[in-house]
């Protein structure tokens, strides 16, 4: 055999081999879409099988009469209020630390960046007294909050890390025009570090979004749980109803994926980004 | 750059510290107090020193939680990093048409944990579930069983979910390294004769090390915080066989209000999370050091050959 019929040969293989990864890591999803429109008796009697009918039925019940439109609702609410504050004053944060010496800078660094490693598990029982206190549990701001000061460690250091990169002319020519301190952060600073904001608000919103413990331990409310607690809730409602349980799944994932597909690339750095620190 | 005004630098930074302080720092804080006294949650709090680490560590279900997590966390180096860095050699001898297998793996990355947790608790299922269901197919009946309530298996099963969700994150991170390996690197070695599998383990991985590193790092600190996979799947059970520190502080501090116990030990755990961190950093600084003096060595002894 040539080389060259050769290197077609394993390529093909390689090819196969992957096809089938693939396919192995999707057939659960797969499982899960088809489960949703078969009745429950089907989905026990025959769980290869493919449903005799795409029914969308099971789904409009889990949205509108399961609440997940509710949760769905309460998940964007959180995670758009907290994105905008991360991007917020992570990015002022960060413009003070690149761009200005002044005393304590090193000290408020330093305090800040013990959020990269500090686990959860180090404030959130004292935490969660601390906001049963204060009655911020089962309110929007039970998460806001932690969500928020939880993602400004890592975008205040990546941020820095783009605004360190930027020449520090660019900066004093905006002095010499007569730009205050204000004015060049939000003129000439923000415009720049747009990839870098993109970045962290991909990732920021993806562990808003999935978040689990916080949102278990602060919100009771069923009016106010997001997607994963509110999920959680769903299942024990719904304990036995499986073909109802697989639509529920569905309408959380489908959607995520269709976003993946289409950002993809974004998304990927925004990820591999966010956690490699 | 000077500030305009000199107070400027403070305005920019203290929303985002006074943020900060007041979700992490003082609680952090605070959690450790707590760690040093009696507390319901609500009564009288009693001083009782570091009586409360003593207990933790001689509580058998403790050190069975952190067994447990040591085993979870080397299962998972090898479903998650290793079975990510082969996906990634794979996809790249094929490199066009493969974002769609790139997508395919990824996916699951970004999906809330409890409806990864929930899926495959569906597929474990004893009644109708996929893997049972797939096993009496092949004719494999004796294999099926109650995975998840089955203290052989348990555990086990949840790596295997695990792997399903990060192997095409870490997949996905070496890809982006691989592809940043020099082809004259690659072509030279092709040259000597070596096959794809020698490139592989030989040349691309060594010039990776710092991104396979870097998901040692991720995977081990990132193992010792899991919770939501074992809350959903397990939660802790059965007979504590996935029982992991943190379903059982948690179990402590919200389910029998033992607040100063749980505090003590989520005061262990941020310790063993840092220090085995620290642990990792410090061997990845060491291993540059040798591999800079053994660089430097072999430098000098070709210069004293030519």
């Amino acid at each position: 055999m040539s080389s060259s019929a050769r290197t077609r040969l394993v390529r093909t293989l390689v090819l196969a081999a992957l096809a089938l990864m693939a396919l192995a890591f999707f057939i659960p999803l797969v499982w899960m879409v088809l489960s949703s429109f078969k009745s429950n008796s089907a989905i026990f009697s025959t769980p290869f099988a493919l449903p005799t009918s795409i029914d969308f039925s099971q789904w409009a019940i889990a949205w509108d009469v399961g609440n997940i439109s509710r949760y769905a609702l309460n998940s964007a609410i959180v995670t758009t209020v907290s994105v905008i504050a991360i991007l917020g004053l992570s990015s002022a944060a960060a413009f003070a630390f690149s761009r200005y010496r002044f005393r304590g800078a090193g000290l408020m660094l330093g305090l800040l960046s013990l959020g990269l490693i500090l686990p959860l598990q180090s404030y959130f029982i004292a935490q969660s007294t601390m906001f049963t206190r204060l009655e911020l549990t089962d309110t929007y701001w039970a998460l806001i909050i932690p969500y928020t000061a939880m993602g400004l460690p890592l975008a205040t250091y990546l941020l820095k890390v783009y605004l360190d990169a930027l020449p520090e002319e660019l900066f004093e020519a905006a002095r010499i025009d007569g730009a205050g301190d204000f004015r060049i952060y939000a003129m000439l600073a923000l415009p720049l570090l747009k990839p870098g904001l993109a970045t962290v608000a991909v990732f920021s919103a993806l562990s808003c979004w999935n978040e689990f413990l916080l949102a278990l331990l602060y919100i009771q409310d069923d009016a106010l749980k997001t997607i994963p607690t509110g999920l959680l809730a769903f299942s024990s409602r719904y304990v036995t109803d499986y073909s109802l349980l697989f639509a529920a799944l569905s309408i959380i994932t489908l959607p995520m994926i269709a976003v993946y597909v289409v950002f993809n690339r974004q998304i990927t750095e925004g990820i591999t980004a966010g956690s490699l620190k | 750059m000077k500030p305009s005004r000199t107070l400027s630098p403070y305005l920019f930074a203290a929303p985002a510290l006074a943020v900060f302080a007041f979700a992490v720092l003082v609680p952090f804080a605070t959690t450790g107090y707590y760690s040093l006294n009696e507390w319901n949650g609500y009564g009288d709090m009693i001083f009782v020193g570091v009586q409360n680490y003593v207990d933790a560590v001689a509580d058998t279900v403790f050190q069975t939680s952190f067994v447990n997590v040591v085993v979870y966390i080397l299962v998972t180096l090898v479903v998650e990093v290793l079975v990510g860095l082969l996906l990634a050699g794979l996809v790249l001898t094929v490199r066009r048409g493969s974002i769609w297998f790139r997508v395919a793996i990824f996916t699951p990355v970004m999906l809330p944990m409890v409806v990864v947790a929930l899926l495959w608790s569906f597929v474990y299922n004893p009644d109708f579930g996929l893997l049972n269901a797939a096993l009496t197919e092949l004719g494999l009946q004796e294999w099926t069983r109650v995975w998840l309530g089955d203290e052989q298996t348990a555990l086990l099963a949840i790596c295997v979910v695990s792997g399903w969700v990060f192997a095409g994150f870490y997949m996905t991170i070496f890809y982006a390294a691989l592809r940043q390996v020099p082809s004259e690197v690659v072509e030279a070695a092709r040259l000597d004769g070596a096959g794809e599998w020698t490139i592989f383990w030989r040349v691309r991985v060594p010039i990776i090390r710092n991104a396979i590193e870097v998901a040692v790092l991720l995977c081990v600190t990132g193992g010792f915080q899991s919770f939501d996979l074992f809350y959903v799947m397990t939660n802790g059970g059965p007979f504590h066989a996935t029982e992991i520190p943190t379903t059982y502080l948690v179990q402590a501090v919200f389910r029998t209000g033992e607040v100063g116990y749980g505090s003590a030990m989520a005061v262990i755990l941020t310790i063993v999370v840092v220090a085995a961190g620290l642990i990792l950093v410090a061997l990845r600084a060491t291993a540059d050091r040798e591999g800079r003096a053994h660089r430097r060595l072999l430098a000098k002894a070709k210069e004293a050959v030519q």
